[in-house]
């Protein structure tokens, strides 16, 4: 690893410990839901990072449907992969979440619905990308894929809303300010934080991986042809 | 405008053509989803009371999987045969080729709603002739032919296209399974109007034919 993203990482480590910490001992016990509120911290964090990898999908490619430019490519495709992984940590704490306070680990609602989708698609994704033929291929299918995807999930959210909804509304985003107590923002602001930095560490290190992949690959065609 | 159109109905006119002379897909999708529904009844253990809550599930699911098979035969064939890279050859149009082979297997899926719905009228007694079922059908169908065929043409490109095509086309349908889902249950006495879903349905249909147009120049173009 290069000096700049190790010392990155070991600051994602730290944030992330700070996190924890503040979750379980500095945020109030939620008067209501109890415990389990204490879920909510890292799983709308993890939701947010999801969005934000699979927003640089699409730019990915975006950029590479417009350039051919191999890095765009490669940065979608980490992108993805970190993208999928925290989708999972959503889906998963979501639904441990749901379980004493909904009663049921799952049920149909807009989010959960389109967050589902969201997790499918992206499956689909790097599905396309071991499938098709390695190179120009799988570049340009998987960013045609990944413009797609992107697209069709608020609209499978909008389609889910406009039937029936259950998920809790917004507390950060309330109309009239944050409907939450200031110490739970301020932990839920430095948790959002710590999982955007190990996010686009996540990011980084696999870009790197992959960039030293690919240009070891070069270097043995280049051998073998010599 | 008129040559795009003109290649347009060139393309489907040929998959129509071909679909007519063979009699290959068409029989089979409809005894396909015969099959669908006699499964649902032995499955579902349909009584009089029950078959409205579960005949539309069975109408959709019945769909879903037929336009599978039929969005995935239109390019599987073109790739068999080699005829795909002599279609890329002419000069015409990607967008318009492509438009025109999804334009055909609409049609083709169409003709075989014409035999699963009056199906699920004579065997699980629901109403038939509703302009909102009807028009939810219609509406979906477009919608899911322009997105089914664009990925019908990226897995035909690919090994393992069986495979690839209902992974990537389901979860992108599922918008119009959801709006046109409740146009049907509406159809088939749940409460509610009907209009609103298929108003929606138009909007995605108009979203997804001019998405899946521009991105058919990128996933055919090698």
């Amino acid at each position: 690893m290069t000096r700049p993203l190790s010392i990155a990482a070991g600051l994602a480590t730290i944030a992330m410990a700070a996190a924890g910490a503040m979750i379980f001992l500095y945020a109030p016990r939620d008067a209501l839901e109890g415990e389990p509120q204490r879920i909510f911290y890292l799983h709308v964090s993890a939701a947010i990072a999801a969005y934000v990898a699979f927003a640089l999908v699409l730019a990915g490619g975006v950029v590479y449907l417009w350039t051919e430019s191999a890095a765009a490519d490669r940065l979608a495709r980490v992108s993805a992969e970190v993208g999928l992984l925290f989708t999972t940590i959503t889906l998963v704490m979501g639904s441990l979440w749901a379980k004493p306070i909904w009663g049921a680990y799952w049920t149909w609602d807009a989010r959960l619905t389109s967050t589902l989708v969201l997790w499918m698609m992206y499956a689909a994704y790097l599905l396309v990308r071991r499938i098709a033929a390695p190179g120009r291929q799988a570049a340009r299918f998987a960013a045609v894929v990944g413009i797609i995807a992107f697209i069709d999930v608020p609209i499978v959210h909008f389609s889910v809303d406009w039937w029936r909804t259950q998920h809790p509304q917004s507390v950060i985003n309330a109309p009239g300010g944050p409907a939450l107590p200031p110490e739970m923002l301020i932990t839920f602001a430095v948790t959002a934080l710590a999982v955007l930095l190990l996010t686009g560490v996540l990011i980084a290190v696999r870009y790197r991986i992959e960039a030293l992949r690919e240009q070891v690959a070069g270097l043995i065609e280049e051998a073998e042809a010599a | 405008m008129t040559a795009f159109l003109r290649v347009m109905g060139a393309v489907a006119g040929k998959d129509l053509r071909t679909e007519l002379r063979s009699r290959e897909l068409l029989p089979s999708l409809a005894q396909f989803v015969i099959l669908a529904l006699l499964i649902a009844n032995f499955g579902f253990d349909v009584g009089q009371a029950g078959s409205a809550v579960i005949a539309p599930g069975v109408l959709w699911l019945a769909l879903v999987f037929a336009g599978l098979v039929a969005f995935g035969r239109t390019f599987a064939a073109e790739r068999d045969q080699g005829s795909l890279e002599s279609l890329l050859l002419t000069p015409a149009n990607r967008a318009a080729i492509f438009l025109g082979k999804a334009l055909a297997a609409a049609i083709l899926l169409l003709a075989c709603e014409v035999v699963l719905v009056p199906g699920l009228a004579l065997f699980f007694g629901t109403p038939v002739a509703s302009p909102t079922l009807v028009g939810a059908l219609a509406l979906a169908t477009v919608g899911m032919a322009a997105l089914g065929c664009l990925f019908a043409a990226l897995a035909a490109q690919t090994r393992a296209r069986e495979l690839l095509l209902p992974v990537l086309a389901l979860p992108l349908w599922i918008p119009f399974v959801v709006v046109g889902g409740r146009a049907v249950q509406i159809a088939m006495g749940a409460p509610g109007a009907g209009g609103p879903a298929l108003g929606l349905l138009l909007d995605f249909d108009i979203l997804f034919v001019v998405v899946a147009s521009l991105a058919a120049r990128f996933v055919l173009d090698d």
